[in-house]
């Protein structure tokens, strides 16, 4: 085993970073044209920076990488995928209001 | 190592055909996707299956594989025989490596490891590895474009907080000099920034699979996995903390003592609040460019009436406060 590597580029992807569309794909395990259908659909709203270039928000990369995953390893297409997010997404907020009302309930 | 059953894994006989094995790695993904699912181990178990897919939907793989015999049980130890893999066109097993490869492992995570109890998720087995040559790093690098690796890395609350260092070993592949290709691990730090929330990249460039032929290496993407905390449930940026409090403080108002992320704070109850009522303690929560807010959900907690003086005090309350707390269900169906 080598020694401790430091100081190399860390960067962390946040609110104000856009990202190519390309480095999406490559980020998402999606192709360009399901980007562009997602972007249809609502799920991402992409900016174009220059003519042609195609720009997405770092803050939708958690949501597109789980669609990328779901298109990728359940065979599933673009609006099911989106579909399936939301739906999971729905899930959740409703699991979260449960453990809410439940800390509510409980004697202590 | 341990021998792994693939067979055993998807569930399907040895003479299972191939829309047999889709069809099981079908079912058995869509109950154990880690993005899914709410299986316990859903995700060790989901790395298992998609390792013997890889194995079973490639006919090369899988009649390498078969070639092993019937006769291995999962968990037995093993070790590739000396002839191994001889008669099929991939190679670049243990011993192996530098052969020309094909149909390359894609590990849905591959190259990195956490240590200091992060939960970065590994390349397939050692057993896969020794066999088929792992998920190699040079795999869908054709052309000499590098590859980035993706690696998940687990924080607790207050470390998404506060920012914090996570020590990673990370696998890459490197040249010797008789141009056979084997796979060294080295050890870097990461220092992960404060306000990381879930689901959020890290990129460190450089740091995933180098291109061939020179071309500059890849980067290592970590995803942050921020876990469940024992007080404050998380949403976004913004944490809620169900805060408890005496009657008293709820009807007459009070200033109490609250806990935050960065420390405890003072906040002010108004007087008549009730349970659920949530208050907000702007900025409390993970910070960034637009920090959260922190809320805490009242629950108004009642003293047990367990003393004759705690009850003399519900009957004294009972007497003089003409309280009905269900004035409001009064109505068409129902005279409680």
């Amino acid at each position: 085993m080598g020694g401790v590597i430091q100081g190399f580029e860390a960067h962390l992807l946040s609110e104000g970073d856009w990202i190519g569309a390309t480095e999406i794909c490559q980020l998402c395990w999606l192709d360009l044209g399901a980007v562009m259908e997602l972007a249809e659909l609502g799920v991402v709203a992409p900016r174009e920076a220059l003519p042609g270039e195609w720009q997405i928000p770092a803050t939708a990369l958690p949501r597109l990488r789980v669609i990328g995953r779901l298109m990728r390893d359940l065979g599933v297409n673009v609006s099911g995928a989106a579909l399936a997010l939301e739906l999971l997404e729905a899930q959740r907020e409703l699991e979260r209001r449960i453990r809410t009302l439940e800390r509510l309930a409980s004697d202590h | 190592m341990e021998f792994r059953d693939y067979y055993k894994v998807l569930g399907v006989e040895r003479a299972a055909g191939a829309d047999q094995i889709k069809a099981a790695y079908r079912r058995l993904a869509r109950k154990y996707h880690p993005d899914v699912s709410k299986e316990p181990n859903a995700e060790a178990r989901f790395k298992e299956m998609q390792e013997a897919y890889e194995v079973l939907k490639d006919p090369e793989k899988r009649a390498a594989y078969d070639q092993l015999g019937a006769n291995w049980k999962a968990g037995e130890q093993f070790r590739p025989p000396p002839d191994w893999g001889s008669g099929f066109e991939f190679s670049g097993g243990a011993g192996r490596a530098g052969g020309a490869r094909r149909g390359a492992g894609r590990a849905r995570w591959s190259g990195a490891a956490a240590q200091d109890g992060g939960s970065a998720e590994q390349d397939f087995s050692d057993f896969f590895s020794s066999l088929f040559g792992g998920s190699s790093p040079f795999a869908g690098s054709a052309g000499g474009a590098a590859r980035d690796h993706h690696a998940r890395v687990g924080v607790d609350l207050e470390e998404a907080y506060r920012g914090t260092t996570r020590t990673l070993e990370l696998r890459r592949p490197e040249v010797k000099p008789d141009g056979s290709v084997e796979l060294r691990t080295h050890t870097v730090r990461v220092t992960i920034p404060p306000g990381v929330t879930e689901g959020q990249l890290i990129r460190l460039a450089g740091q995933g699979a180098p291109g061939a032929g020179g071309a500059r290496a890849g980067d290592l993407y970590l995803e942050v996995h921020v876990q469940p905390h024992r007080l404050f449930a998380l949403e976004g940026r913004d944490v809620t903390l169900t805060f408890p409090v005496a009657p008293w403080e709820a009807a007459l108002g009070a200033s109490v003592t609250v806990p935050t992320l960065g420390g405890p704070v003072e906040m002010h109850i108004p007087a008549g609040a009730q349970s659920g009522q949530k208050l907000r303690l702007r900025g409390r929560g993970l910070p960034g460019n637009s920090p959260g807010d922190q809320y805490v959900q009242l629950k108004v907690v009642l003293p047990p009436a367990n003393s004759p003086q705690a009850k003399a005090l519900y009957e004294e309350m009972r007497s003089k406060l003409n309280f009905d707390p269900r004035a409001n269900l009064r109505g068409d169906t129902w005279e409680g």
